[in-house]
Parts: C-alpha cells; structure tokens; sequence
C-alpha cells in the first residue's frame, strides 16, 4: 500500500566530531552486527538495523480506528562525525486474514505492518503527514528512543559546542507518477510526500534520510546567524557567535550524496524549489562576509595602532 | 545545565523565584526551559501567564504522564507565543527560547519510585539538554519522591552537568531547615549518597539563594522607629552568625533576593515594563534576578567550598 517513515536529525553530543572507529562503536547498537561506512565524499557511518514490534492503531485523517500489527525498522546514522540521526520506516500491507496471526508470521516479515480489516492508502498517508492522534503508532517516538541510546553513548563527552533541537521528517512514499511535497510546519516538524516510480527500495530511506539531514544542517546554520544578531551586536561579537558553524557545520554540505541514480530527479527538483542549495550558499556567503569584515576591521584598528 | 530548584519548605518563593531566573536567563540571549516537577501543585503555567496550561496541562500529556509512560512527548509551550501577558507575548530582539514543561492538573505527588520511571526521567533531562542552555527543574518543597528521582536520574547521565539551588527565608526556622535540607538525615546528600552520588561533589554542585529578604538599610525601612530599626540590625546578624554555622552563610550563597511588594501579592514574573513604566516593581529586585541568571552558569561562583 505504502512506505512511512520518520527520521530524527540532532547534533552529536561531543565536543568535536567523531573518528570512523569511534562511529563504528557508538552505532554498535546490536552485538555481531557490523556498522557499514562509506568515506567518499564524506563519512557516513550507518547502525546495523533492529526491529521494534507493534500491534496499535494506525494514524489516519478519517480518525478511524485500523489495527496493524508486525515490525518496524530502526536504523541510526552518523554524518561527518558530527550529525547522528533515528531512522524508522515501514512497508503498511493489507493483511489476508482479519485476525491477528501468531508472532512467527511477523518476524518472518520484517519491516511490515499488515493492516487488520479495511484501510485506503490516502487514508493513511494524510493521517500520518497530518495531525496523528495520539496513542497510534509513533515511529518518531521509535527513531527518538535509538537516537538517545546513540547520543547517550559512553565513548561522547556531552559538551556539544552548541545547543541546537533535533528535527524530525515523516515521510510517506507511494507508488505512481513521480512527484515530491516538501513541507514545513512547526520549528522541528516537517514532512515530506514521495511518489516515485517502480517497486519501493531502501533506497527510498536513503532519500529520505538524506532530505532530513540537509534540511537540519540549513535549519541549524539558520538558527545559528540570527543568535548572531549580525548588525545589531559588535563586528567581533557577533564573528564569535558565528565560529560554531564555520568550526563544525559548513564543511558538511553534500546534498545527494548517497542517493541512488534514479532518484537524484526528486532531489534536482527540490534544489529548483525551494531551493536547499541556494538558501545555503547564501547563508553561507553571509557568515564568510561576516568573518571577512571582521578581519579587515581587525587589520584596519591594527594599521592605526602603529 | 539542569539546575534543580528546591526549598526547605513551601511558600519560600522557590517557584516564583525560579520563574524569573529564568526569564531573565532567556532574556540575556540562552535557550531556557522551566520543567514543573512540583506535581503536588503544579502552578509555574499561572506564573508565565499561561492561562491554558496555569494549573497543569488538562490533555494528558504532561509532565505526569509522560513519567508515567502514557504520552511519548510531554508538552511543551512557548511562553513567548503563548503567553496571556501583553509584555511577554512577543520575544525581545536578542532574547532565547523560553520553553514551559507543565505538570499535569490534579496530577499527585509521586508515590513510588521505579526504574522505568527514573529512566524516562533521564531520557527527558538528556533530550532537553541538547536543545536548551539551561534547564530549570521546580523539585518541590522539602524531602520528596521527586527530588530523590532526580538525584537518581542524574547518577545515570555523568556527563550532564547539573546544579541544585536551595531556596530559603532568611529567619531562624528556615535557615536551620535548609541546612538539615542538605546535611541531615534524608536529605539531598544522604539520599545522593545512596542512589551513587559522591557527597563531596554534590556538595560543591549546591547553593542557598535567600528570598524576600529584609536589608536594614532598605527603603522600605525608613519610616521605622530607631529602636525598630536597632532590633532588626541586631537580628539580622544574629541570623548571619546562625547562617554561618550551619553552612548557609555568605560562601555557599549564590545570591538574595529582596522583599518586593509585587511577590508578595501575586506571583509573576518582573518585566522591565513592570520596573520603568508601572514602576509597581522594585528596580533591586530586577537586578537580582539578573544577578542570579548570570551566576547561575558562572563558574567561579561555583568553585570549591
């Protein structure tokens, strides 16, 4: 019927980023399982996955009640050493009885809820992106609970070098004619509607995870120059505000990295509107200026001294 | 930062004291969340002016709840959005979040301690640590289940810094209650002990703030008789002599507060409105709270005793 997911995007509690073997301990969340990593172009380091069981009611915009039973997918990320993510998604299919089966039948199925009784697709696509009611299925709730246990790892010192709220992207990703709806909502919400062409694949996640990453690093950089209060406070002042994103976030930038060939479209469509690419140069370019000035203000006052 | 605000016993202005500290925190450009553990009254909404939440959240997803594990998020309100108080409803240019977790109205003290419950604890103080720069918590009055679930939670997260402040009256009774508060039997060193705490360094993490507190050479005090006045100069040092020995004196206060008319008849937060426009409030009392809000994350005022 149709993919949702949520991911949760949050600085990695520790002073400086992390080493690749030091990603590769942190995201060691289940025993004998190995944490893959990728190095080109950037250090992506990705947890092994573990499954949670449900059996509750699904969120839909109709507020009717539908059951689903079986597995959700977890998986953790950490970025550069320095961003970490919770990532849970699950293939929602009609189940072929009314009523539920033993265990067994589910964990043969990993990563499916079967849906007990009748349910469409939209239904539940717009009850998931809209407003869930509480007490349905909260997969954020799944990617918050294994993102703590990531951030709340022996090896991280706790001292990040900013405060900065984790984001969170539900997703939904259907089938059909290719198309992509990227909304904002409150500061830490956003979700996203995917239609793509063929069979889904966990490539689709990748997508996914890769949209939320971006979207916390220009959510993050955001936040980080209006603290800045650039024009309202000194040159010098507002520089040293400024520090936190040239130390640890601009290096980061690597829209599409990871995502498979086909679905690059979806992200070029994305850069065309709204444009994640252009808000952030511009961001970018501004928190240079700034450092620019400052420097020349610093040499200037130097000169006069002499 | 988690500073946890306790008092040695109710109506000490703990609450109303916490409130505007951090305002005053948010006010001078941090992150701020106020966290309303007094579950057996939780009224820090009606502080903020936050009529829909002012006795506690009515939607189950409070503070309550979310210990007791019915809700996954407890609810959070920007008290610059929603604030009822014209001088509070827009945030000041500069001015950082300032975040209200309410308790849950006819909510309970806690009854028991258990595991999930300390966990979850931990959970929330961990979450709320990597957003805000400072997060207060109103631990209640006197010797609870809730300060000991947080002196249990915050032996589980060692890399989280915390602090705890001691509100206190500045009379007989109430310096000699909030020493036993701390040093006594079941009080905060005692029960940190046992969850795991080391004592000496809970020591050093404590510091009494003192409340409505009476200078002889206040304002207030000028139509007073001479022999009045002699009195209260000698009880004051009298009190300051007792303060010392049982180790709430000078060193191991972080600030006072002045008697203010305004808290004294309803308890809110002091704008800047409320000092230089109405001028209902005392400008001393502003500036303590701004004091307080500084020194609370200043180190050399947290140096070893």
């Amino acid at each position: 019927m149709l993919v949702m997911g949520e991911v949760q995007t949050g600085l990695l509690q520790n002073s400086g980023e992390i080493s690749e073997s030091a990603c590769r301990q942190v995201l060691g969340l289940m025993a004998g399982e190995t944490v893959r990593v990728s190095r080109r172009p950037i250090v992506h380091a990705l947890s092994p996955e573990r499954l949670t069981g449900v059996d509750c009611a699904l969120p839909t915009a109709s507020r009717s009640r539908i059951r689903g039973v079986g597995t959700v997918v977890t998986r953790c990320a950490v970025t550069g050493g320095r961003v970490a993510q919770g990532s849970t998604y699950v293939r929602v299919v009609r189940s072929e009885t009314d009523r539920r089966l033993p265990w067994s039948h589910y964990l043969a199925r990993p990563g499916v809820v079967e849906v007990l009784g009748k349910a469409k697709a939209a239904d539940l696509a717009e009850g998931f992106t809209g407003d869930p009611a509480p007490g349905c299925l909260d997969l954020g709730a799944v990617s918050g609970r294994f993102l703590d246990l990531v951030q709340a790892s022996p090896l991280l010192d706790r001292r990040a070098p900013f405060k900065m709220a984790r984001t969170s992207l539900r997703w939904v990703a259907e089938t059909g004619e290719p198309s992509i709806r990227f909304t904002l909502h409150t500061e830490r919400e956003r979700t996203l509607r995917l239609t793509h062409p063929g069979p889904f694949t966990p490539a689709v996640v990748d997508l996914c995870e890769d949209l939320a990453l971006h979207d916390w690093l220009l959510t993050s950089l955001l936040v980080i120059v209006e603290r800045a209060r650039i024009g309202a406070t000194p040159g010098a002042q507002a520089v040293a505000r400024l520090a936190p994103a040239v130390d640890h976030l601009l290096h980061l930038w690597m829209p599409a990295a990871r995502v498979e060939e086909w679905l690059t479209p979806f992200w070029e469509s994305l850069e065309r509107r709204p444009g994640f690419t252009r808000q952030w140069r511009s961001l970018v370019d501004r928190v240079r200026d700034q450092v620019a000035m400052n420097t020349l203000a610093l040499l200037t006052a130097e000169a006069g001294r002499r | 930062m988690l500073v946890f605000a306790i008092s040695d016993k109710g109506g000490t202005g703990r609450s109303v004291t916490g409130t505007n500290i951090v305002y005053r925190h948010a006010l001078q450009g941090n992150d701020v969340c106020y966290l309303d553990f007094d579950f057996g009254s939780p009224t820090a909404g009606a502080i903020f002016s936050v009529s829909a939440v002012a006795r506690g959240t009515r939607d189950r997803n409070g503070l309550h709840e979310y210990l007791r594990g019915e809700c996954p998020q407890p609810r959070r309100v920007d008290v610059w959005a929603e604030s009822d108080r014209e001088g509070l409803r827009t945030r000041p240019p500069g001015a950082g979040r300032l975040v209200l977790l309410p308790g849950s109205e006819g909510g309970g003290e806690l009854s028991a301690l258990t595991d999930e419950l300390i966990g979850r604890c931990a959970q929330l103080f961990g979450r709320l640590e990597e957003e805000f720069d400072l997060c207060m918590v109103d631990v209640s009055a006197g010797r609870s289940f809730t300060a000991e679930l947080v002196l249990a939670a915050t032996v589980r997260m060692p890399a989280i810094p915390f602090r705890w402040l001691v509100f206190h009256r500045w009379t007989r009774q109430h310096i000699i209650a909030a020493d036993g508060l701390v040093t006594g039997d079941d009080g905060l060193l005692d029960v940190g002990a046992r969850f795991g705490h080391d004592p000496e360094v809970l020591r050093d993490r404590i510091r009494f703030v003192r409340t409505a507190v009476l200078e002889p050479d206040a304002a207030e005090l000028v139509g007073l008789r001479d022999e009045q006045r002699a009195w209260l100069s000698a009880c004051d040092s009298e009190l300051r002599e007792l303060a010392r020995r049982h180790g709430v004196g000078r060193t191991a206060m972080l600030g006072k507060v002045p008697l203010d008319p305004v808290l004294q008849w309803r308890e809110q937060l002091i704008t800047d409105e409320d000092v230089l426009a109405s001028k209902i409030a005392n400008a001393e009392t502003a500036a303590a709270f701004d004091e307080l809000a500084k020194k609370i994350v200043d180190d050399s005022a947290w140096e070893g005793l």
